[in-house]
């Protein structure tokens, strides 16, 4: 849930034009896309649908959750008139797929948060210009890998 | 009105897309913990684990490059690699690893999550493996990795998200991934895991953060964790004494494992070093000698028990860790290790006990306290009122960093790259919050008036010569049969030294500077020098006038020329 500063910011974001291409400055603030939840399907892997909007530079959501470490199955949209591509953490190697002009494909991905990654179009400058995305990792680390202490205090 | 979509072509993995060949021979699948143990003498030709021996020594017996022809000395191939997409420590991270050769193949690890199989005489890439790392993982030093260890046909990796991950060394495929540790505590690894019998023994990161540290020993067959031992005891065990009654400190007091031990199999010890505690500058939060950081520990390799310790700085106020190696050697039918610590001083131990045989400075300046000959040491200089700044050597990267020192057999000196840098620090008390950085103090590490050297000890603890630097020295020694000592700069250049004089015989300038640990071995009956290079990491630390150096990300491998 934003918060109302948050709701706040987004607003003068968009106000000063930072939420688009070549308005506030010559492209798009990164992460300014949206935010979206992974759901979880029956046989546990996570998906999301991600979409390029045309002349937006940008993945929305620009940024995923998953509710916890796993498999997550992005399938991705190009709206846009260009070519563009998305480069994805994943344990072993990161998962790269072309994303040509009106096309569509999956990237199935496994992340062992929890914590955050980046995934990006690295061709030209797409991430200079906002083809920058998060997947957010939530949840803890397995019980028998915690340290043997009480809980402690938090920020 | 519904969008008519055409097919992206299918996803790939990034590795696919370049020279990659994706598969090795399997070099590997042999190579058991009989043959790692006699490794140096019967197969002086590999590097088969992280010091090239579990004595710690990082010494080869090869000697086709030596004092006479390494002046022809030349590169034989350079790897690349840069860096992909945002990651995590984007301005810190360095190629810190070690490199290890089987039978003419090389498993190295770089930053975020790589590990590289190579071909070793011409670099050409046989897979590659990437653990995917959190951007937001907590890492005092940068996004680095030491080393990975190789048996039984299996490539060990410590993740910087605290997993520990095996691989198939023949394609890099994983088989099995186990999570040892918590990051959300703070905690991550860097370490190069050490392959001990049928276990792989993996030490903690995240002594800023006020963990709390442990050592870990897993199956290598199933990664079943066997056993773990705590570097700081809880109340009541041994140790706990040396902490505050009733207090919270030990549950966030250090004593991390980050560096690789050293072995002796006669002894089943392992000798690991342990870091400092925490918070790293306000010590009146934990009074006490705060055992068992800043420590060797001599741990039983079965089970994990702590069987004696000697503690180099108790009460540590000035951040000098001793996870830096134990060098095993003989000495008048003596079993002993030698051990440069960050306080500045040489330490000889019996290492069937752990007492103290010689204790000697190798750095000039030294003003934080005093070590005697018995070993009583008393601080002088230290952060003691809150806002109130002292400036001491050594900073708190040390007289020598986690860098490693190596020992020639054949010359009987220890070899050891040397800081001479001074910090100003005062404490700068805070509460602890799990996650958050621990250090009870503001820092700043002189820029200025700071130098360097290559110096060499004897078995005494006494200096037999010194190779001069502007710099501070912050790469790890190798020395070898050829009568070479070899070793980086800062400043990109890479040095070959003659073993028993010091006398500079040769250096390369590799365009980065160094801070990681070269090795040597030889295929095909040509010995090659291999020396990643790729400066960064806690530079703010150990050398903050090189802030601006650049970046690299490559390793250099060297040769003579063909006939």
């Amino acid at each position: 849930m934003a918060t109302a500063g948050q709701q706040e910011l987004s607003a003068v974001i968009s106000e000063l034009g930072l939420d688009h291409q070549n308005k506030g400055t010559i492209g798009r603030l990164l992460n300014h896309g949206g935010l979206g939840q992974a759901e979880e399907g029956s046989d546990g892997r996570m998906r999301i649908q991600v979409r390029i909007p045309e002349d937006e530079l940008t993945y929305s959501p620009s940024i995923t959750v998953m509710p916890h470490a796993g498999e997550l199955e992005i399938e991705f949209f190009n709206d846009d008139t260009n070519t563009h591509c998305a480069q994805v953490p994943s344990n072993g190697d990161y998962q790269w797929i072309w994303l040509p002009n009106g096309s569509r494909g999956k990237v199935t991905v496994t992340l062992d948060g929890p914590g955050y990654y980046w995934y990006n179009s690295n061709i030209g400058n797409d991430e200079g210009r906002g083809l920058m995305g998060a997947i957010v990792v939530l949840g803890d680390v397995p019980e028998e890998a915690r340290l043997d202490r009480p809980p402690q205090p938090r920020p | 009105m519904t969008r008519e979509y055409i097919d992206a072509p299918p996803p790939v993995a990034l590795g696919n897309l370049s020279a990659t060949t994706h598969d090795a021979p399997p070099v590997a699948k042999d190579l058991t913990y009989e043959r790692i143990l006699d490794a140096r003498e019967a197969e002086p030709h590999n590097w088969t684990t992280y010091y090239g021996d579990y004595d710690g020594k990082r010494f080869s017996p090869l000697d086709q490059i030596n004092t006479e022809n390494v002046k022809r000395l030349t590169p034989a191939f350079v790897f690349q690699s840069g860096s992909q997409g945002l990651h995590a420590g984007p301005s810190t991270y360095a190629f810190e690893a070690a490199p290890l050769v089987v039978d003419g193949v090389m498993y190295v690890s770089g930053w975020d999550g790589f590990v590289w199989c190579l071909d070793a005489t011409n670099g050409q890439t046989l897979w590659q493996y990437k653990h995917a790392i959190p951007f937001d993982v907590s890492l005092c030093c940068g996004n680095v990795n030491r080393g990975v260890a190789v048996a039984e046909g299996k490539v060990f990796l410590a993740t910087l998200n605290a997993h520990v991950v095996a691989l198939d060394a023949e394609n890099g495929e994983k088989i099995w991934d186990t999570v040892h540790g918590d990051v959300r505590a703070g905690e991550s690894a860097t370490v190069a895991p050490l392959v001990v019998k049928d276990k792989v023994i993996v030490g903690s990161s995240g002594g800023e953060f006020g963990t709390r540290g442990h050592l870990d020993a897993y199956d290598i067959e199933t990664g079943e964790r066997v056993w773990r031992c705590y570097m700081v005891p809880k109340p009541g065990e041994p140790g706990s004494e040396t902490w505050p009654e009733d207090g919270e400190a030990w549950q966030r007091g250090g004593g991390n494992c980050w560096v690789t031990g050293t072995y002796d199999p006669e002894l089943n010890l392992l000798y690991w070093g342990t870091g400092n505690p925490a918070p790293d500058f306000d010590g009146e939060v934990r009074e006490g000698d705060n055992l068992y950081t800043d420590s060797v520990v001599a741990v039983n390799a079965d089970n994990g028990e702590k069987v004696w310790h000697y503690q180099y700085t108790p009460h540590d106020l000035w951040d000098y860790d001793s996870n830096m190696e134990n060098i095993l050697f003989e000495k008048d039918g003596r079993k002993l290790l030698g051990h440069f610590d960050k306080n500045g001083y040489f330490f000889i131990l019996d290492r069937t006990n752990g007492d103290l045989v010689s204790v000697t400075p190798f750095v000039d300046r030294i003003n934080w306290g005093e070590i005697d000959a018995d070993g009583k040491v008393t601080p002088s200089i230290y952060p003691e009122k809150e806002g109130e700044e002292v400036h001491f050597f050594p900073g708190p990267a040390g007289g020598k960093e986690w860098t490693h020192a190596c020992f020639n057999p054949e010359t009987e000196l220890f070899y050891c790259p040397v800081q001479d840098t001074g910090s100003t620090i005062a404490r700068r008390r805070r509460e602890f919050k799990e996650g958050m950085p621990y250090w009870g103090a503001h820092v700043i590490v002189d820029s200025e008036d700071m130098k360097g050297s290559v110096s060499a000890f004897n078995t005494s603890g006494g200096e037999a010569w010194r190779w001069e630097t502007d710099l501070p020295m912050c790469a790890s020694v190798l020395t070898t049969a050829g009568d070479l000592v070899f070793a980086g700069e800062p400043s990109g250049w890479f040095n070959a030294l003659d073993a028993r004089t010091g006398e500079h015989l040769w250096r390369f300038q590799c365009g980065s500077g160094h801070h990681s640990s070269p090795t040597t071995y030889s295929v095909d009956g040509r010995q090659y020098i291999a020396v990643p290079v790729g400066w960064g990491a806690w530079v703010e630390g150990f050398l903050p006038g090189m802030m601006g150096g650049p970046h690299g990300s490559g390793i250099f491998v060297f040769a003579l020329p063909e006939e």
